[in-house]
């Protein structure tokens, strides 16, 4: 039986010198000037990618292809970090390919068209878990940023409500909570994304920090966020200050806002943290929280308001749950209804095809099979398409 | 002592592949097949029992791999091309074949046994090696992260070279794999033998299958005690593999070590007589 397997391993894995210099076409088009400039229709490249880096410009005709988005990009829009897995693949590639899908398209068609006058619209993407949603945020994020957008994002609200080290008494609340560290990292990423609107908008009302220290009147935002940087105890109530100033100003229309809460289901579910008598912490007691469900209303015009349900990091939810009921719950849900559910589901064949196309010409499918079609229906079959699987299935083959 | 027992035992006709020679031994005893599986399955046929009063019955020296299945059961067939082709192409054998397993008794094909295209036996081994206390899915989790890491250190360094080194650099892990296994094989072994009251370590050529476990071991033993206690098994084990991919490392020392050691010992050889 094993004389066998031996002639199968054999048979299966002879070297092939072709194997080897498979590589060679690659290596010029990953290594050289990036693919924002046009692509030849004749290129491996044009099936699975295309060269409009654009967001405002993708349409129907740019479905399930990827664009790229540049490195320098990705520092100032998205400070925070993407997604881990997304991470590990933008740093194996040396580049960051987002593939344009249907549910992110309906949303820049209705940001395109935002009334601002009106009341700030709620968007929520929903999905099973590993569907795309947070990538689809990134997307509208991007969009965003290349529009001069002023981004608000907040990559993970589950972050704000479990592994807190330190939880400080509020100074401004005596009932609430203070959470220093995530604050100031948060204020740290706020400014390098937003490093230009911090000098242009301008505070509208004084606020006294300690006996010393104030902040008067008509000076930059940008020294409200200084202050939350250098005196760490202050920075959830520089949070609160910028988001308050950003709120109200937003009518005014000098700028755009848009805010992007991912897990956005955190805010209205239950924490892991306990005081030191070992009793819970609801999440309205976060001072944190509570500032972001203010953010999260609709009376604020001048922007719009995309948010991702989440139930990865989520706590207390099963596993099975992506509707919004079941993860917002009776609280969460009556807070941001009304709002418009965009559903994100697994790739259809031709997102699919795209999708493997995309890894066969990074050559990250190194196994001789998954090129043939018996591989690739065995893909479909394992993943069942959805994106998240799919992923971590192709980085082992 | 056990392989002078398993030498033995190859001596009997019954073979564990189902090769129509068993299978007509075992049709040549109709009343064999016919008989309860309950009596079938309790292990050896009246056929196996009538061999084995043939070969003296040894002292001290019992039975060591059992199988619940007698030697009238086939192994499955998994491969999907097989049952692909059509009627007309099958050969006259590939006919009687196909023919014979409506009758035969087969085996039930193991658990972690698949018809994927993906499906690799030395990587099945390897996994189950690594396994403990029967946690398939922790063992297996952990060898496609190895994979996993071993191709993004590969592409990492891929991106990094000049052109003329890109076509040198392997970023397939498989074969990254199979031939680090390989490269830690070793072609000679020692083993302890008996002579005048004291034990002398014997060089004496070792059988396929013992190279290969050897090799397995000897890299899972490795990256299991000589690690970092903070660091974890993928990380290690895609080390050592691309160590022992360009035939350096802790574990293909250890196979040269060996060798030393049996050209050493060469004038023991004699001490041989298999």
């Amino acid at each position: 039986m094993l004389k066998r397997m031996t002639r199968l391993v054999s048979g299966a894995r002879q070297l092939d010198p072709g194997r080897l210099l498979h590589g060679g076409p690659q290596a010029p088009q990953s290594l050289a000037a990036h693919p924002d400039n046009q692509v030849p229709d004749g290129s491996p490249r044009a099936v699975s990618c295309t060269s409009e880096g654009d967001p405002a410009r993708h349409g129907e005709q740019h479905e399930a292809r990827h664009y790229c988005i540049p490195l320098q990009d990705l520092r100032t829009t998205f400070p925070h970090g993407l997604p881990p897995r997304f991470g590990m693949q933008v740093r194996t590639f040396n580049e960051a390919c987002l593939m344009v899908r249907r549910p992110a398209l309906e949303l820049l068609h209705y940001l395109k068209n935002t009334n601002f006058a009106h009341p700030a619209v709620r968007y929520v993407l929903y999905g099973e878990k590993g569907t795309g949603k947070t990538l689809s945020l990134c997307h509208v994020i991007h969009f965003c940023a290349k529009q001069d957008w002023l981004i608000l994002h907040i990559p993970d609200a589950h972050l704000w409500v479990k592994n807190c080290r330190d939880l400080l008494q509020s100074t401004y609340n005596k009932q609430r909570f203070d959470q220093p560290v995530e604050a100031s990292s948060w204020l740290k990423n706020f400014k390098t994304a937003n490093e230009r609107f911090l000098s242009q908008i301008k505070v509208q009302e004084k606020y006294v920090w300690n006996k010393r220290e104030s902040t008067e009147k008509g000076h930059p935002l940008g020294e409200v966020v200084e202050q939350g940087l250098t005196h760490v105890r202050n920075a959830t109530d520089a949070v609160g200050i910028v988001l308050k100033e950003l709120k109200s100003q937003s009518r005014l229309g000098a700028f755009r806002l848009l805010v992007a809460v991912d897990g956005v289901n955190a805010l209205w579910g239950r924490t892991t943290l306990k005081r030191e008598d070992k009793s819970p912490v609801a999440p309205e007691e976060l001072a944190l929280v509570h500032s972001l469900r203010k953010m999260v209303r609709n009376d604020w015009h001048g922007g719009a308001i995309v948010l991702t349900l989440s139930q990865t990091g989520s706590l207390f939810k099963p596993r099975k749950a992506y509707l919004p009921q079941e993860l917002l719950g009776k609280e969460g849900f009556d807070a941001l209804d009304p709002f418009i559910p965009i559903l994100v589901s697994n790739y259809s064949p031709k997102e699919f095809e795209s999708c493997i196309q995309y890894y066969l010409e990074n050559s990250w499918l190194q196994h001789e099979k998954a090129h043939t079609e018996e591989g690739k229906k065995e893909l479909l079959f394992l993943s069942n398409a959805n994106p998240g699987q799919l992923e971590r299935l192709c980085a082992y083959l | 002592m056990t392989h002078r027992f398993r030498t033995l035992r190859s001596l009997f006709p019954i073979s564990r592949s189902g090769t129509p020679r068993a299978a007509f031994l075992g049709s040549s005893w109709p009343a064999k097949m016919a008989a309860p599986v309950g009596k079938a399955a309790r292990g050896w046929s009246v056929l196996a029992l009538g061999l084995r009063s043939v070969v003296p019955r040894l002292p001290g020296l019992t039975q060591v791999r059992w199988s619940r299945y007698g030697p009238e059961y086939r192994d499955p067939q998994i491969d999907k091309e097989y049952y692909r082709k059509p009627l007309a192409e099958l050969t006259e054998e590939e006919k009687y074949e196909q023919e014979l397993r409506k009758i035969q008794l087969i085996k039930a094909a193991p658990a972690a046994k698949t018809s994927s295209v993906f499906e690799d036996p030395v990587i099945s081994k390897f996994t189950n090696m690594m396994m403990k206390g029967g946690n398939k899915v922790l063992a297996r989790s952990l060898m496609t992260q190895t994979l996993e890491a071993v191709k993004r250190k590969q592409f990492e360094k891929y991106h990094a070279a000049s052109a003329q080194e890109q076509a040198t650099i392997e970023r397939n892990p498989y074969t990254i794999f199979h031939q680090a296994l390989k490269n830690c094989e070793p072609v000679i072994g020692l083993v302890p033998i008996l002579r005048g009251g004291h034990f002398y370590q014997v060089p004496v050529p070792l059988p396929d299958r013992r190279r290969r476990f050897l090799a397995m071991k000897w890299m899972i033993t490795e990256c299991r005690e000589k690690k970092h206690r903070r660091m974890l098994m993928p990380e290690k084990l895609s080390h050592e593999l691309l160590e022992a991919f360009h035939n350096q490392g802790p574990v293909v020392k250890k196979k040269q070590d060996m060798h030393k050691m049996a050209e050493a010992n060469r004038a023991l050889a004699h001490y041989r007589w298999w």
